[in-house]
């Protein structure tokens, strides 16, 4: 028998109504349990063991029967929604150059429809940046398969966007220097790079192909155009859940080209093979723990924390230097929870002066010059603190997806990364939501 | 000459003289030389190095 922790709402994964739940617990493992009039009862994992939930979360307020009712179904972001955006997603194809058996937007080589044509992008970023969202990242698909995505680049950043993110698979990235150089020269400001391990079998198996050279290159040509790369995991249980360590690694020995590894446990929204039952989740406190189990020698000990723009329950961020010596770990643990008057411009920041690596080019008049790979680093002095902060700036963090399994309004409500569409933007695992797979085939 | 350079106390009317100084903010701490005092030990600090200096600094030590 499972005891009640809190109440909130969710939907059913066959026809996606609003239903209410509870987040109940046996022994240290929570699930997610609520009951469909016409589908019946699901409940799901959503946090396995250590922390305890209610030290990792702290204070957050119940979702309410009556707040905003019409959530997650007439969303386009309403007044009652409790974060401001963060990053806004904007999809620029659905075309994709593979096929995974996992994939949130579905894309394929023969995906139904033409690329939005030029001058419609340029519209949504202007509409995007003209609500101040300064922070796109430019999705699919695979938006390298686009030949006028620097264009789009140069526009948004033309149109006040003060970063511009690249999702992407790195294939073509790896193969096609020209490319990464126009990229660049549009003022690209970093990549989220797929890469979810350091072997082979990985790929073959969550991407249907062996990838591991075509990523290593991809990170050797974005790093000879000073382009900064996050290095973007989808942990899979079986699969990948024991290269934690090996990923975090690999990533601080490419520094400072690599600026961080982004863990995203796989969620079952979009296209994936089988419909997940409690065995083929990842939670997030599995993740945290397999950090410091895997990488506890290079990853000091109390240097990750919950998230603070989204709900807790939907990530964690560490943010570190790397020194000759090792990880200097930057954050500290503190409790959920921001008193900055705008999470999201302060999340923002955070992570953009940390993934953008500094210019090699020039220095303004306003702007003393940084050096792009400073030897020294000595962390004592302030001139020796900001170079090397700048040059070898370092983030481990996660953010677990919710799907029609695990969606709770609670954590829905504060989120902070949305899409773009139709004019409207919204919470990014609402936009992606989809019924479950016994319902979709 | 630097913007440190023949600066003069205000209120001593004595040069300032470069003298190493210890910062601290959330708990990591640096030292730097700057000009101080000799007589009431007062610092100062350029309007540069806290625009181009310290406040990117604070900002890589602040959490989210």
């Amino acid at each position: 028998m499972n005891s009640l922790l809190r109440h909130t709402f969710s939907v059913c994964p066959v026809c996606l109504r609003r239903v209410p739940a509870r987040l109940t617990a046996r022994e240290s493992d929570i699930y997610l349990e609520k009951r469909c009039g016409e589908h019946g009862e699901f409940s799901t994992i959503v946090w396995r063991g250590e922390p305890v939930l209610a030290d990792w979360v702290g204070e957050v307020a119940e979702v309410a029967g009556n707040e905003a009712p019409d959530c997650p179904a007439a969303c386009g972001l309403c007044p009652e929604h409790r974060q401001d955006t963060c990053c806004v997603l904007l999809e620029v194809t659905c075309r994709c150059n593979l096929a995974c058996p996992h994939c949130f937007a579905e894309s394929s080589s023969t995906c139904a429809g033409d690329d939005p044509p030029l001058d419609q992008v340029q519209a949504w970023i202007l509409d995007i940046a003209g609500r101040g969202k300064t922070f796109l990242q430019l999705s699919g698909g695979e938006p390298t398969l686009r030949d006028d995505l620097p264009d789009m680049i140069r526009f948004a950043k033309k149109a006040g966007c003060e970063y511009v993110q690249l999702n992407s698979n790195g294939l073509r990235l790896a193969e096609d220097p020209d490319y990464v150089e126009a990229l660049a020269e549009a003022g690209l400001s970093f990549v989220f790079m797929q890469f979810d391990g350091c072997t082979d079998d990985i790929y073959t198996t969550l991407r249907g192909r062996a990838l591991l050279k075509t990523k290593l290159r991809a990170i050797e040509q974005c790093g000879l155009r000073n382009i900064g790369v996050v290095l973007v995991p989808t942990l899979v249980p079986g699969v990948n859940m024991q290269h934690v360590g090996a990923i975090i690694r690999l990533a601080v020995a490419t520094s400072p080209v690599v600026r961080g590894v982004h863990f995203q446990p796989v969620s079952y929204f979009g296209r994936y093979p089988q419909a997940p039952d409690d065995a083929l989740r990842v939670t997030l406190p599995e993740v945290l723990r397999a950090v410091f189990e895997q990488a506890g020698d290079i990853v000091p000990a109390n240097s990750i924390a919950p998230s603070h723009c989204d709900h807790a329950r939907c990530g964690f961020h560490g943010a570190y230097i790397v020194t000759p010596e090792g990880l200097k770990p930057l954050t500290k643990p503190t409790p959920s929870g921001c008193c900055h008057p705008s999470p999201a411009e302060k999340n923002r920041r955070f992570v953009g002066i940390r993934w953008q690596r500094p210019s090699s080019r020039c220095c303004t008049d306003t702007e003393k010059p940084v050096a792009p790979a400073a030897d020294s680093c000595d962390l004592g002095t302030i001139e020796g603190f900001f170079q090397r902060s700048k040059s070898h700036a370092f983030t481990i963090s996660a953010m677990a997806f919710q799907d029609a399994y695990t969606l709770d309004l609670e954590r829905l409500r504060q989120c902070s990364l949305h899409v773009y569409a139709d004019g409207a933007v919204r919470p990014f695992c609402a936009h992606y939501l989809t019924r479950s797979h016994a319902q979709r085939r | 000459m630097s913007e440190n350079e023949g600066l003069m106390c205000f209120k001593c009317n004595v040069p300032l003289v470069p003298t190493k100084t210890h910062f601290s903010y959330l708990k990591h701490n640096f030292s730097e030389e700057m000009p101080r005092c000799p007589v009431c030990g007062q610092v100062y600090i350029s309007e540069s190095l806290v625009l181009d200096r310290m406040i990117p600094v604070e900002q890589m030590l602040e959490d989210k």
